[in-house]
């Protein structure tokens, strides 16, 4: 019975995205039709998360085969790792989709707003799909939807040339990264002579240590590129920002997912065991693109791109886990391995409710200022209080500060690096405690980058016209808004609602490992610490305090002006001051005329943070493939003749190979 | 048994605080040949201040009043986790020292906020510096607690400091030293003191904690003031405790309690005599000199956690 509801649910819920709701929307322009689309994308996934947590209950797979209809086997199925997913899937749509339904209203026409809602559905279809794939085939029909999908929802937003250059980008990156995806997994083809994922799991251990290498290394280039690790990242901050916001909630909350998924699937689930060093490879870059992201991060001062970098650094806070976990495997200790799987894995959870919620809540301000760029911004707490509110949560949560989320999984992430000084007599014994330190500064730069954020924005005058006249969002929004939040404080302070099953899940992942005790330790102190908290709040609270208005002291002047406030700039300064290495900013200051320096009628000055490694790494690889294209154009000589000649040696050269190779 | 040990560690750490704060300036004007005001002074100046009206600045939100409550509350939780006169503490739990450090973070982010919700300059200019200082000390803190935790095989601040208890005085290791190095030089950072900041500046160009504060008053700017106060006692205990530890009491007998009780009074002041010494002795640092100050500390916390290698093999 059980089992029949499951596969009905979840049969309901793809055909609801990827058939009724876009068919219904292509139909009619009317507005009840389009009510009713949203309603359904809104319910299904309801349905979706109440289909995950039975399939996480049962711990059984509910299947669904297409594979009569389609030319390679075509299946989907729910174990526990894909259920998981479908619930981080379906958790944060509900509220985006409830946002976006606010949102698209206010900013689109009719038959545009129909176009954005139907890709939106079929978007969430194709990243249920990637999760739930249970043959190489479906996975990547899923990951290359995916991409196009987003890339179709940036594109209508608008086709200014730079947007055009940036989806360009970050369709290049997609698909040299899914080269590397689809390489891994044709490598298992020849052992397992099929991509059924039972079948490549059956065939894992027989295969020899170069491919393993070969495959574990194509999948961390390929999922990799898709979660943004650096130097890979470059696509990131380009095509996340300019997205409408409720898809750029979908693309940095959910999509970032579907890659740590798929490297979980292959490096834990389809590989078996990886290669002694894998962990080290995944900890170094994870710590690299860790730092770097949150660094990146706190010199910007537009809004979006602010998350997207930090999304970079969330995703070096997942891999580290994971490098840890993988390091522990390598050295057959499956408790710490364990532990180490449960805190990336969380983390992703918990990233996806911050980030989309603080996506949104960029949506929310610029729907309501007009700007996303922070100096512009300023004051909007009185202005839009709840906005404000839920924001806060997404700040601390995001920031890794107690009694909410973010907390929890970096908890965890220190409690699996500290449990590495357990590995007596190995590398992992010091590395993996100093790994403590960079997750320590991880923590301390982002805290700061968001009370930046928060600070700048929300609180003090208003630097903006647009920011003084700003009006609190409207209903749909707070709704979508709140729902995210309260996620985040639930979490925040019941972590043991999650973090059991995760435990079950990672069991059937990491063979052998029994509980960590650390996840059992962590649920049963963060209620008691959150009682400490509030209750001395409280008690500071009721000491009646009695106000009065009095304006800030302005050194004599007669009032403050928003001019004299610490922008978003001047916030950053000292930091980005000490890690100049890093930035490598190119200033220039332009004086007219020329002729006269002392007497300047105009100076300019411009700023530009150029990526380094868009210098050192990108330029001369894009140089060389350009001028080997220029190259390789000399074959192309237009002459029939030629070409007949190339027919003919390709010819002669296979007949060749077939009589040598006897 | 425990836990009214544990409440009454709590009380002293959260009551005695302003003590601390006043011992230490008596003893700085001592060394500085001032009379100096009475060690009981901070405790009149919040009673003070208790009695006075909030201001609060016409642009402000709720997050101006929130903050200091958010402050006062984590870091009387940071309270919670160190043992004074007994090596277990109310809160106690495996990887406290984590939540310890974390829960200091959600105290200044709040008092962060609070400030840039002032809407004037010095503010924002208190809490961008305090960003730099903090983001750079978090690291160093962790390593060297890690390293000791390491050392104990405990991820609980009471159980390294029950395992220290067992150790022989003088068979301390390096790694105790580079710990201790690491963790006093962020102890200053943390609190505020010299050379990283001076706690008695009202000078726009130096000041990074009062800077924040700038615009409170009243009851507002005591609780911030007595958390600040508790922020510096807690620490000052954890370092005795993680360090120095010997005089704890090991059972719960009143008597042991209150000989373990004198043994903390005569290391906190120690302590602090140290404390306004080099506070006294020693120059405030340039604002860009203090990431040198504390990469100086991660060095040498990260050369702790090294060191573990040898110790436990």
């Amino acid at each position: 019975m059980q089992l029949v509801s499951i596969g009905m649910g979840f049969i309901f819920l793809l055909a609801s995205l990827g058939l009724f709701a876009p068919v219904v929307l292509m139909m009619s322009q009317a507005k009840t039709t389009r009510v009713f689309a949203i309603a359904l994308i809104v319910g299904s996934n309801v349905v979706g998360c109440f289909v995950a947590v039975l399939c996480f209950w049962r711990g059984s797979d509910a299947v669904v085969d297409l594979s009569r209809f389609t030319p390679f086997p075509f299946a989907l199925g729910l174990d526990r790792l894909s259920a998981f997913f479908l619930l981080l899937i379906c958790t944060v749509a509900v509220p985006v989709a409830i946002f976006a339904a606010a949102y698209f209203d206010r900013h689109y026409h009719e038959q545009r707003c129909n176009w954005m809602w139907a890709f939106f559905s079929l978007f969430l279809l194709s990243m249920i799909v990637v999760v739930t794939a249970s043959t190489g085939f479906a996975f990547l029909v899923g990951w290359e939807l995916m991409t196009l999908l987003s890339a179709g929802l940036i594109l209508m937003e608008g086709d200014s040339a730079e947007r055009r250059h940036n989806v360009f980008i970050y369709l290049l990156m997609m698909h040299a990264g899914a080269a590397a995806v689809v390489a891994s997994f044709f490598l298992f083809l020849p052992y397992s002579h099929t991509l059924d994922f039972a079948a490549i799991r059956a065939a894992s251990a027989g295969l020899p240590v170069g491919i393993r290498t070969a495959i574990f290394l194509l999948a961390f280039l390929g999922f990799g590129t898709k979660a943004g690790i650096i130097p890979l990242h470059l696509w990131l901050p380009r095509a996340h920002p300019i997205a409408p916001s409720p898809v750029s909630a979908l693309m940095s909350g959910i999509m970032l997912k579907t890659a740590v998924y798929g490297f979980v699937r292959v490096a834990f689930d389809l590989l078996g065991s990886s290669p002694w060093w894998s962990g080290y490879v995944v900890l170094s870059v994870a710590a690299v693109t860790g730092i770097l992201g949150i660094l990146y991060a706190m010199a910007e001062h537009d809004l979006k791109r602010l998350l997207a970098y930090s999304s970079v650094e969330n995703i070096g806070i997942i891999f580290l886990g994971l490098g840890t976990s993988l390091v522990f495997l390598a050295h057959d200790a499956p408790l710490g391995a364990a532990l180490a799987l449960v805190a990336a894995l969380l983390h992703a959870f918990n990233h996806a409710l911050f980030k989309s919620l603080l996506f949104l809540g960029a949506g929310a301000i610029s729907n309501s200022t007009h700007s996303a760029d922070l100096n512009e911004l300023g004051g909007l707490q009185n202005r839009m209080p709840v906005t404000g509110a839920a924001i806060l949560v997404g700040c601390c949560s995001i920031a890794g500060l107690p009694l909410f989320n973010g907390f929890v999984s970096e908890w965890l992430t220190f409690r699996s690096l500290l449990a590495g000084a357990a590995l007596v007599g190995t590398k992992a014994q010091v590395i993996l405690p100093l790994m403590v330190g960079i997750l320590a500064l991880i923590g301390g730069l982002a805290a700061s980058c968001f009370v930046k954020t928060f600070g700048v924005s929300f609180l003090g005058r208003p630097r903006s016209a647009g920011a003084e006249r700003a009006q609190e969002a409207p209903l749909g929004m707070r709704v979508g808004l709140l729902l995210l939040a309260a996620g985040c404080v639930c979490i925040g302070i019941l972590p043991g609602l999650l973090l059991r099953p995760l435990v079950a899940l990672v069991q059937g992942l990491v063979p052998g490992a029994g509980i960590p005790e650390e996840t059992l330790s962590i649920a049963r102190i963060i209620p008691w610490i959150t009682v400490f908290v509030l209750g001395t709040g409280a008690l500071v609270a009721s000491f009646k305090r009695h106000k009065r208005m009095a304006r800030t002291w302005a050194c004599g002047l007669p009032d403050l002006s928003s001019r004299m406030e610490y922008t978003s700039t001047a916030f950053s300064k000292p930091i980005r001051f000490v890690f100049a290495r890093v930035y490598r900013p190119d200033r220039r200051v332009d004086q007219l005329p020329g002729d006269q320096p002392y007497f300047p009628a105009f100076i300019s000055y411009t700023y530009m943070r150029t990526t380094s490694y868009e210098r050192v790494f990108y330029r001369p690889f894009v140089d060389f493939v350009v001028s080997l294209a220029y190259r390789l154009r000399r074959l192309q000589t237009g002459n029939i003749q030629v070409y007949l000649l190339y027919i003919f040696l390709a010819l002669v050269s296979l007949l060749a190979f077939l009589r040598f190779q006897k | 048994m425990k836990i009214v040990i544990g409440i009454l560690q709590v009380l002293v750490l959260v009551l005695g605080a302003p003590l601390v704060r006043g011992i230490i300036a008596r003893l700085k004007a001592l060394l500085q040949r001032r009379r100096g005001a009475s060690i009981w002074r901070p405790y009149s100046e919040l009673f003070k201040l208790l009695r006075k009206e909030d201001l609060v600045p016409p642009t402000s939100s709720v997050v101006f009043r929130l903050a200091p409550i958010a402050l006062f509350s984590a870091t009387t939780c940071v309270a919670a986790f160190v043992p004074v006169v007994h090596p277990s503490a109310l809160l106690a739990s495996q990887g406290d020292f984590f939540l310890l450090v974390y829960l200091l973070a959600l105290g200044r982010f709040f008092l962060s906020l609070g400030a840039l919700d002032g809407g004037s300059a010095f503010g924002g200019m208190g809490a961008s510096r305090e960003a730099l200082v903090s983001s750079l000390a978090e690291a160093p803190f962790l390593l060297g607690l890690a390293a000791v935790a390491i050392l104990a095989s405990h991820a609980d601040i009471a159980g390294m400091v029950a395992w220290t208890l067992q150790q022989n005085v003088f068979n301390i290791s390096a790694v105790h030293i580079l710990a201790f190095t690491s963790l006093a030089m962020v102890f200053l950072a943390e609190t505020g003191r010299m050379p990283v900041d001076n706690p008695t500046t009202h000078l726009e160009l130096t000041m990074i904690h009062e800077g924040m504060v700038l615009e409170y008053s009243g009851p507002s700017l005591a609780i911030i003031e007595w958390a600040s106060a508790i922020k510096l006692h807690a620490l000052l205990a954890l370092l005795i405790a993680l360090f120095g530890p010997w005089g704890m009491a090991l059972t719960d007998s009143p008597w042991k309690l209150a000989v373990a009780s004198l043994f903390y009074c005569a290391k906190a002041g120690f302590l602090m005599a140290l404390l306004s010494v080099i506070e006294s002795a020693v120059a405030k640092l340039r604002m860009y000199l203090v990431p040198d100050f504390l990469g100086v500390a991660s060095a040498v916390s990260a050369l702790a956690v090294i060191f573990t290698v040898l110790v436990k093999r």
